[in-house]
């Protein structure tokens, strides 16, 4: 095993923001997030795990995908390009977060182009987690806190620096001028929270009519919060919008934002039709596309277990609950039977 | 009522109104995972004992009537609910009242005396020992809208000095305009704020219309700004300040500060607090028949 230095990290960091823009967790206004950073000194290595993923790095929550300019008769289009960037510090559940918008944009035709330029303009050093936090669930859905799979290097903490382990050619490349020592001690596993109960993709759609959606989705908000601080949602919408205007002349930006499927307008069609008129139909959404949909359709967990929207979901809906409560019936749920939940009749 | 514990007696209330078929539901508080509380929507008499009253039960239930509005115009006594409401929640109650978005026959409301809430409340692992910033400031201990009201009033002397709003009138125009836009930029535009306020209940926001008529879809820094402020606008004289829309920002956004600065101005210009009684604030105004706009 190779081991890199403290004194060597900070240097290295540095040099990095030479050549790419480098992003790493850093305090803002009080709040951890991935940011990027002008020098390795705004970049925290003691953190659990920030406030949103990575994710924006990559989708960004509002992309210009094209621009349209008109000039009397003459259109002309335009699309962005992507610039060279390191994520540093990336947690293993939100390479996982970035391992599912990977397989959705990028695994089948047609390729999603945007997406497949910024991410191969990518490269992402994780840092193994030093422990499981209170709300991690990352080894019930095919992590683990210091799960190598999907980042191009992962450093694990130990004494006097880090571990590193090269996972791609494209971390080979990263730490190509870095000199490295040898490390001779052992790596410690973490202690790994209780593996929670995950129905398994076949076992989901008895539960679709289920009038358990309506009940739990009683006390949402219907804000989209989980999604957006979610390392594996990847919804959006685009909408053409008018930046400038003159005599002759117009410019049109085509937009894709983040949506959320838990949003009210979410799934309104042309015409003004809603497939998903009820709160419970959204919810529902939510919790069979990251364990039925996904799995189903590209054989991986679309959720990474992070427990982000445990933390900051305002009136407890909490993912884990949601699955013991699932798994608990074998079929269809009765009121009684759910641990906490009672209300409306179904309306799925 | 003295000698029960509000908790028992939001229960035996709660039971006795459902099994006589008084309301269809009682929204209240219970436990939920995590040692936190939650909103609880209550419908069988066997299931009262989930609702609890603690430090904890920090929600404004009274946004929940958002989706109860079908009930006015349905004229069924059955159809009623009842809520579990504190002080300033009750003033909420009153908002929705005067502003007809509710009827009053339609609502049993549990009022509970209420000595304030813990920070972190809501929130898994996370609560404190402290009150709430607003409840410090806070003197109001009954509420006043209420068909029951459960616990002992005790008086308190505190005033509200609006000193966090001094400081920032304390700063130039400039600096207001630069501290804004510093929190501004943190925010996702999830609408967390919007969906938990009582006071926002517009079925489609005009900040967040599908045409782009007002505010585009982009989750840019102007968008921010004129959704926060815009919303703030709409809150003045309307906001009761239980301040959810701060408690539930994921990215810890000031936003009370924002409310209570336009609570201080109509304060200040028009002796009003925001839902005391169940009257339309002095902002807005409707011309009664035959009447004429003075501009």
């Amino acid at each position: 095993m190779k081991l890199l230095p403290q004194e060597t990290l900070r240097t290295w960091l540095d040099r990095l923001t030479n050549d790419v823009t480098l992003i790493a967790p850093r305090i803002v206004d009080g709040i951890v997030l991935y940011k990027s950073v002008s020098t390795s000194s705004e970049v925290i290595l003691d953190y659990s795990r920030p406030k949103m993923s990575a994710k924006e790095f990559i989708l960004p929550s509002t992309e210009r995908i094209l621009s349209i300019e008109k000039r009397d008769r003459e259109v002309t289009l335009s699309e962005p390009t992507s610039a060279d960037q390191v994520i540093f510090g990336l947690r293993p559940c939100d390479a996982h977060g970035i391992a599912v918008l990977d397989t959705v944009f990028l695994k089948r035709e047609p390729v999603d182009l945007n997406y497949a330029q910024r991410r191969a303009a990518t490269a992402l050093i994780g840092i193994s987690c030093p422990q499981m936090w209170e709300d991690c669930f990352c080894t019930s859905v095919g992590g683990a806190p210091d799960d190598p799979n999907h980042v191009d290097l992962l450093l694990t903490a130990v004494k006097d620096g880090y571990v590193v382990n090269v996972v791609t050619e494209k971390g080979k490349a990263l730490i190509a001028e870095l000199e490295l020592q040898e490390y001779g001690g052992e790596l410690t596993r973490p202690a790994l929270n209780q593996v929670e109960p995950v129905l398994i993709q076949e076992q989901w759609p008895e539960r679709f009519l289920d009038s358990f959606w309506d009940l739990l989705a009683e006390r949402c908000l219907e804000c989209r919060m989980c999604a957006y601080l979610c390392p594996a949602c990847r919804c959006f919408d685009v909408r053409d919008q008018l930046t400038q205007q003159g005599i002759g002349y117009s410019q049109h930006d085509r937009l894709r934002c983040w949506d959320s499927c838990t949003g009210s307008n979410y799934r309104v069609v042309a015409g003004g039709h809603n497939p998903r008129a009820t709160k419970g139909q959204r919810l529902r959404n939510r919790f069979f596309c990251k364990f039925h949909y996904i799995p189903e359709t590209y054989g991986l967990s679309g959720c990474v277990g992070c427990g982000r929207c445990i933390e900051a979901c305002p009136v407890n809906i909490d993912i884990v609950e949601v699955l013991r409560d699932v798994s608990r019936a074998s079929n269809l749920l009765k009121t009684s039977e759910i641990s906490h939940n009672a209300g409306l009749g179904g309306t799925a | 009522m003295a000698g029960y514990e509000p908790q028992t007696l939001i229960r035996s209330q709660a039971k006795e109104l459902l099994e006589s078929g008084q309301v269809q539901c009682v929204i209240g508080y219970e436990s939920g995972s995590r040692g936190q509380v939650r909103p609880a929507f209550i419908r069988e008499a066997s299931d009262v004992d989930r609702l609890v009253w603690n430090q904890g039960c920090t929600h404004n239930l009274v946004m929940y009537l958002r989706d109860k509005k079908q009930l006015a115009g349905s004229g069924e006594q059955s159809r009623r609910v009842a809520i579990v409401v504190k002080p300033c929640d009750s003033r909420a109650l009153n908002i929705l009242l005067a502003e007809k978005q509710i009827e009053r026959e339609h609502i049993y409301a549990i009022g509970v005396v209420c000595a304030g809430v813990v920070e972190g409340a809501g929130f898994a692992g996370q609560c404190s020992d402290t009150l709430q910033a607003r409840c410090l400031r806070c003197s109001d201990r009954e509420t006043v809208v209420s068909d029951l009201l459960v616990g002992e009033p005790q008086r308190t002397e505190t005033i509200d000095d609006f000193l966090d709003v001094a400081e920032l009138e304390a700063m130039s125009i400039a600096e207001r305009a630069a501290f804004w836009l510093k929190q501004f930029d943190r925010c996702i535009l999830c609408f967390a704020c919007r969906q938990v306020c009582p006071g926002c209940y517009c079925s489609v926001c005009m900040f967040e219309r599908d045409d782009s008529l007002w505010v585009g879809i982009a989750t840019g820094i102007k968008e921010k700004e004129f959704f926060h402020l815009g919303r703030a606008y709409h809150l003045a004289a309307r906001c009761v300040g239980c301040d959810e829309c701060e408690r539930v920002c994921p990215m810890e956004l000031p936003l009370s500060l924002l409310n209570r600065k336009l609570n201080k101005e109509v304060q200040t210009l028009f002796s009003y607090r925001a839902g005391d009684e169940p009257a339309q604030s002095p902002l807005s105004t409707m011309l009664a028949d035959g009447e004429e706009s003075p501009v």
